[in-house]
């Protein structure tokens, strides 16, 4: 761990395929308790992930996990549980079998007593005995990161690890990685969708387009986000009358009537808009035709976020 | 290194990939067989049949065909799955995922190589103890020397198989039978030269266009070591996907 009481330090890390840049200058602190890695598909979180954990080289930069550097150095994965994006397993084995594979190929002296602790946190205990083949997808993350917890790790780095589980799953999931935090460990969660992380994470590190959008406390981010303004663009067969409509809102600061009699409106709060557009089209009985975010991207919404 | 072996023989023995196998390694014990009883009391010459079942058929086709099949599959498996962070992410050494790797290639290809060639031989050349533990110790050095070449091969192309293919009918076929000094780096070239090393009256055949004895040993180690250290250095430096 560093002195700043990081787990995790990622300093200006880049990373390139030929002409192709996947994480352009990175660098990030990871503390103990749940971060999330949080961006877009295509955002270059698994290429992060997969830098942070050593299972790719860093073009540029370097990463270290308590205190070692994570590449070529094996050792450290005593101490890290990964689990990546890739859904292969080893079908022809049961549940069961790939964790006492895993917990022996990580040297544990007790096989049996790891192998059924980490079942019994991901409650999968009653399908051990199947073969992993035979899994559901939702069943075989759970396996997934079972193996992932079987040597009890101090960091757990999880790539996507809520796809294909059903809402029950990922409550499980919630509260078997708050439990796990709480013992204070580290845990670098990812996803692409904002709303998964929030519930789970305490801090976000936010990638977008291969670079850093922001980092740091959730809450503060998201108040942040309350108060930055989006454009919404309109496009009715009454636009006069929307946007007078409109512009009587109290979370609507401006309405601008395009030269395609298209409108644009500025807003504060887009859940409320989300809900009024349609609610004052029907009223107006105005037809929408497009109603569409001017600021698309992730980058534009966090860009302006102060990097920590 | 146990483990990683365990779950490579596994993932190897498949029944489709180890029938196609046994089936192929069948093949000149049946075709021996036929011609034994076909030729009748005048029998088929020595020489005809080292050149063409032993050195054509078995060195030259089915020892390499089996062993690429197995050895471009250890880690192209694990490639095409998705597994291989798996074990990338194990406190392993890379040298402690390769070793069992290639074990477990020559460990199901060795004894099915081997039963084949000195059945094969036992038929055609006659139940000669020396003729069939030079076929055993040739093949046997001749299966390693192709399980760490395929090995690697696996680990540094998605087409493996492909690439191995034409390596033996490149290579090994058609370049090495038309130019002399392949045979030092050849390890068909190894593998014949043993086999005549080691019992030159059974193997006179092939004697013209061998290589010597300690060469084709050293050759044969040599290779297995350079390409086990190739692949080692490789799962070193790649970025596992």
């Amino acid at each position: 761990m560093s002195a700043s009481g990081a787990v995790i330090e990622v300093d200006n890390v880049s990373k390139w395929y030929g002409d192709v840049v996947a994480v352009n200058g990175i660098s990030v602190e990871v503390f103990p308790g749940i971060t999330g890695l949080l961006g877009p598909n295509g955002a270059g979180k698994t290429t992060l992930l997969h830098l942070i954990t050593g299972l790719a080289a860093c073009s540029e930069g370097s990463v270290t996990v308590l205190g070692e550097p994570s590449r070529n150095n094996p050792a450290l994965y005593r101490r890290v549980g990964v689990m990546t994006e890739k859904e292969g397993v080893y079908g022809f084995l049961t549940g069961r079998q790939f964790l006492e594979s895993t917990a022996k190929m990580h040297g544990l002296s007790s096989v049996a007593p790891a192998v059924d602790r980490a079942l019994e946190i991901v409650g999968m205990a009653d399908a051990q005995s199947r073969r992993l083949g035979g899994y559901s997808r939702g069943m075989r993350q759970r396996m997934r990161l079972a193996a992932a917890l079987v040597h009890d790790p101090k960091v757990l780095v999880l790539d996507e690890p809520l796809s294909g589980t059903d809402p029950r799953q990922r409550l499980e999931f919630h509260a078997a990685m708050i439990r796990f935090a709480e013992q204070g460990r580290t845990v670098l969660v990812s996803s692409h969708i904002l709303e998964e992380v929030e519930l789970l994470a305490d801090r976000i590190v936010l990638m977008v387009s291969g670079k850093l959008a922001a980092a740091g406390d959730i809450r503060a981010i998201r108040e942040k986000l309350d108060e930055q303004a989006y454009h919404v663009r309109i496009v009715t067969d009454a636009p006069r009358p929307l946007a007078a409509a409109l512009v009587n809102l109290d979370e609507v600061d401006s309405v601008n009537l395009g030269p395609d009699s298209d409108l644009v409106v500025l807003s504060r709060n887009v859940g409320v808009l989300q809900e009024a557009i349609p609610r004052l089209a029907r009223e107006l009985g105005a037809r929408l035709f497009r109603v569409e975010p001017q600021d698309e991207s992730l980058e534009s919404i966090f860009g302006y976020v102060v990097e920590r | 290194m146990k483990e990683v072996f365990l779950l490579s023989i596994r993932q190897l023995t498949g029944p489709v990939r180890l029938g196609l196998i046994l089936l192929l390694s069948a093949l000149p014990v049946g075709l021996a067989a036929i011609l034994a009883v076909t030729a009748g009391g005048e029998g088929v010459g020595r020489d005809d049949f080292v050149n063409a079942m032993l050195s054509g058929l078995l060195v030259a086709g089915v020892l390499p065909i089996v062993v690429m099949t197995l050895g471009t599959a250890a880690f192209g498996n694990e490639l095409e799955d998705g597994t291989l962070g798996n074990l990338a992410l194990m406190p392993l050494a890379r040298w402690q995922i390769v070793m069992p790797k290639l074990l477990a290639t020559l460990t199901i290809s060795a004894p099915i190589i081997i039963v084949s060639g000195v059945v094969t031989a036992l038929i055609g050349v006659g139940f000669e103890v020396r003729a069939a533990l030079s076929v055993a110790v040739a093949l046997l050095l001749g299966v390693a020397a192709y399980s760490a070449i395929f090995t690697w091969t696996g680990l540094m192309t998605g087409r493996a198989l492909a690439v191995a293919l034409l390596y033996v009918i490149l290579w090994e076929g058609v370049i090495g039978s038309l130019i002399e000094g392949v045979g030092y780096l050849s390890v068909r070239g190894y593998t014949l030269a043993i086999m005549h090393g080691l019992d030159s009256s059974a193997f006179e055949a092939v004697g013209d266009r061998v290589i010597a004895l300690p060469a084709a040993v050293v050759g044969a180690l040599l290779v297995t070591a350079v390409f086990y250290g190739l692949a080692v250095w490789r799962l070193t430096r790649m970025d596992v996907p």
